[in-house]
């Protein structure tokens, strides 16, 4: 009985040496990188993400082709039919990846723009900071949502502008975060040091300055798709997405406007709503996991 | 080439109408090629932004500091690229002195590539330069992070004569390591001002090493510098 304990205990790391031994990999490097996830919100993330990228696997049927509309779930269709006949479930696995990339598209482009107004002031300081910080508070009052009902009232409705408008509008606090960390940051030995052996600005920004803001811009960027991907459902659901590429926002707002509401068919409105709520958490949390740790793997306070 | 301070004063947080608080009024000494210049003083009186407006880091409120009889906010481009090459400053804090992200490798070829060395010999200049500061070559493949504070003040001092200087500032350079391996930095110094003939500034609190290893003392105390041993 002993002997059987001893043997489980040891048995994992026996076969991690073996495979570090005689295959050259060191699992143990990466398991220490992986614990800075959530792993619960990695496990959904995963799931979605395997949604989005292969759709036709998990959908029963194409999302355009029509059936009976107005079907209750049943064994053929999961979900049941919406209005023009289209299989529910079929449009939630494909809106997936709509969902998606508009939350990672808008999140990139606004992480890009607060990345450098926030390095530039910070690293410049004096009379720039004071403009790029100037202009960042005018952004940071704008009501968002009210200026996108706009903007999309006048653009051609399409994803790529609501990718654009959202992009373009959220960097706000992605900037101020990095000029905090950057001012701190430029006051480092190292980059006292290498301004002094004369090196470019350009070059202390992006190998001394940028490699240091990474664990405080992963779980921005994270939050930033996250909220995207809510503002894009709210948006959508108030009829501002593109109809020709059904997201769940547009699911929904479907559902609300052809009598899913109405007539009580919860498998056309719940889902996509749980979907929604779902894939922003498992977003969220991975961002929250990333943003509680520092790099030794504590919990660290300084983590913004 | 000399590297001169003339009459500098710095001021702290003046603006149009505020005055500001100033550090120190009308410094000037100057430093010598194969010397050491040895600033003292309590804490508090400026010595390390003295020390930074001499490396041309800081710019003083007043005065000007001279290279070969010119101002250096004068200076235009080129000129002023030639001395940031010539003047460079070594700090407190050697965990703080290289990045944390980087090996020591990257770290100290990122220098050599900005001196336009070719890739070929780049690694015999990195070699040599181990040997002078007597480190093995085992250290370039480590993060600032696996090197003691003595390991990393000796190679943040290597890195420095790679740009092949005239006048180093020196910050407090042993203030954060313990006494045997202040002795070693100090005598490191000693032997690379020797070979190179390289003009020290030696900012410290630390009076005994000041009179180890200066010609020349000053003492910044209450605005002023007042010369101790000329």
């Amino acid at each position: 009985m002993m002997q059987k304990e001893i043997y489980i205990q040891e048995s994992p790391r026996q076969w991690k040496d073996f495979i570090a031994h005689y295959l050259n990999l060191d699992i143990r490097k990466y398991e220490k990188a992986f614990k800075k996830f959530n792993r619960g919100g990695l496990f959904l993330f995963f799931f979605f993400l395997i949604l989005a990228l292969f759709p036709s696997l998990f959908a029963p049927y194409p999302p355009t082709e029509r059936f009976v509309s107005y079907e209750p779930p049943s064994v053929a269709h999961l979900l049941g039919t919406n209005d023009i006949g289209n299989d529910i479930l079929s449009e939630l696995v494909y809106g997936a990846r709509i969902s998606m990339m508009v939350g990672f598209a808008s999140a990139c482009i606004s992480t890009l723009i607060g990345l450098m107004i926030g390095l530039c002031s910070g690293y410049f300081r004096g009379t720039m900071d004071e403009l790029l910080m100037g202009f960042t508070d005018v952004v940071l009052i704008i009501p968002k949502i009210p200026l996108i009902i706009i903007i999309g009232a006048f653009l051609h409705p399409s994803i790529w502008t609501l990718i654009l408008v959202l992009g373009l509008l959220s960097w706000e606090s992605i900037a101020r975060v990095v000029r905090s960390k950057t001012l701190q940051i430029r006051e480092a030995g190292y980059v006292k040091s290498a301004q002094c052996m004369g090196f470019s600005s350009f070059h202390i920004m992006a190998s001394d300055i940028f490699p240091n803001l990474i664990h405080v811009l992963l779980p921005k960027f994270m939050l930033a798709t996250a909220s995207a991907m809510i503002s894009e459902a709210s948006l959508s659901f108030l009829g501002l997405g593109d109809i020709n590429m059904k997201s769940w926002g547009i699911m929904l707002s479907f559902a609300f406007s052809r009598g899913g509401f109405i007539r009580d068919m919860w498998w056309w409105y719940i889902p996509p709503g749980v979907c929604i709520t779902l894939c922003v958490m498992s977003i969220a949390l991975i961002g929250f996991g990333f943003e509680g740790k520092d790099e030794n793997g504590k919990r660290g306070v300084d983590a913004e | 080439m000399s590297l001169k301070a003339e009459n500098i004063s710095k001021r702290y947080g003046s603006g149009l109408l505020r005055e500001g608080k100033c550090i120190f009024r009308e410094v000037s000494f100057e430093l010598e090629p194969g010397k050491t210049f040895g600033l003292m003083g309590p804490s508090g009186e400026g010595k390390s932004t003295l020390g930074r407006i001499i490396a041309g880091l800081e710019s003083p409120t007043d005065g000007a500091v001279l290279l070969n009889g010119n101002p250096l906010s004068g200076m235009k481009k080129a000129e002023y690229a030639a001395f940031r090459h010539r003047v460079q400053m070594m700090f407190q804090d050697p965990t703080d002195s290289f990045n944390p992200r980087k090996r020591i490798e990257h770290s100290i070829s990122e220098v050599l590539k900005l001196l336009n060395n070719q890739e070929t010999k780049r690694l015999q200049i990195t070699k040599e330069m181990l040997k002078t500061i007597g480190l093995p070559e085992e250290v370039l493949a480590r993060y600032p992070a696996q090197l003691s504070g003595g390991q990393l003040q000796r190679l943040a001092l290597g890195r420095i004569l790679l740009l092949e200087p005239e006048y180093i500032v020196l910050d407090e350079p042993t203030s954060a390591l313990d006494v045997s391996v202040q002795a070693q930095i100090l005598h490191l110094l000693k032997k690379v001002q020797e070979e190179q003939g390289i003009g020290y500034l030696l900012i410290s609190h630390d009076e005994a090493v000041i009179r180890f290893m200066s010609e020349r003392i000053g003492m910044l105390k209450k605005g002023k510098l007042d010369m101790i041993r000329t």
